[in-house]
C-alpha cells in the first residue's frame, strides 16, 4: 500500500463513520428546530391566539361575548 | 402588535392553530398538531372553552391577560402565556370560575412553570390543559 492508500484506510474511513454517527445523532437538531424556545431569549414571534374547533365547544350563551375575569393564577420562570 | 391583536374579534379566532402559518409561526406543524388536539379534547370533555395565547403582554401582564379574557364568554379559560417575559397567567370567568377554582389553576400553573423553565412551551401547554381539564372533571 502506497502512504495514500494507507492515509486513506486508516483515518479516512473511521472519519466517515464517525461523520456518519456524528449526523445520525445531532443532524435532525440542527436543521429541524430553528425557531425552538429557549429561556431568557428574546422572544419575536407576532402574537397568537389559539382556540378549540368550533364543533368542540357547546356555547350556552351562543358564542362570542364579553364577560369579566373572576379568577386563575400566575406564575413566572 | 398588540394593538393590532385587541381588534380581533371572537369570531375571527375559531378555527385553532393554523397549520398553514406554521412557517412563519413559533410552532412546528407537528406541535400545532398537538396542541389543537390537547385544546379540542380538554375542551369537548369539560364543556370549558380553553384558548391559549402565546405573546408578549403589554403594561401590566395580569390586567392585558384580563383584557384578552374579557373578549370571551362566562364559560371560557384563558391560558396567556409571555415566552419573552417568562410570564403566565391562567383567567377564569363567573362560569368557569365554579369548575376551576384558583387552588386548581395555581397547581396547573406550577406544572407548566416547570416545563417552560425546560424550554419546552408545547409541552407545557398540554399538561398545563390537561390537568385544568382533569380537575374541572366532565360535562
Amino acid at each position: 500500500m502506497t502512504v495514500v492508500q494507507t492515509v486513506l484506510v486508516f483515518v479516512g474511513i473511521p472519519a466517515g463513520i464517525i461523520a456518519l454517527l456524528f449526523l445520525a445523532v445531532y443532524g435532525r437538531s440542527l436543521v429541524g428546530q430553528p425557531n425552538r424556545y429557549r429561556p431568557g431569549r428574546p422572544w419575536t414571534f407576532a402574537p397568537s391566539w389559539y382556540v378549540p374547533h368550533p364543533e368542540a365547544v357547546v356555547r350556552p350563551g351562543g358564542g362570542a361575548g364579553s364577560t369579566t375575569a373572576v379568577g386563575g393564577a400566575s406564575g413566572e420562570w | 402588535m398588540s394593538g393590532e391583536l385587541t381588534m380581533r374579534t371572537t369570531a375571527e379566532l375559531q378555527y385553532g392553530p393554523r397549520g398553514q402559518e406554521a412557517g412563519e409561526g413559533p410552532f412546528t406543524p407537528a406541535q400545532l398538531a398537538r396542541l389543537d388536539e390537547a385544546l379540542t379534547l380538554s375542551s369537548r370533555e369539560t364543556g370549558l372553552m380553553f384558548s391559549v395565547y402565546v405573546g408578549e403582554f403589554v403594561a401590566t401582564a395580569r390586567a392585558h391577560a384580563e383584557a384578552l379574557f374579557e373578549k370571551l364568554d362566562d364559560s371560557s379559560v384563558l391560558l396567556a402565556v409571555s415566552p419573552g417575559q417568562r410570564i403566565l397567567h391562567i383567567v377564569t370567568g363567573p362560569e368557569s370560575a365554579k369548575r376551576l377554582p384558583n387552588r386548581a389553576c395555581a397547581l396547573a400553573a406550577l406544572a407548566m412553570r416547570a416545563s417552560f423553565t425546560n424550554g419546552d412551551l408545547v409541552g407545557g401547554l398540554t399538561t398545563g390543559l390537561r390537568m385544568l381539564a382533569d380537575s374541572a372533571g366532565s360535562h
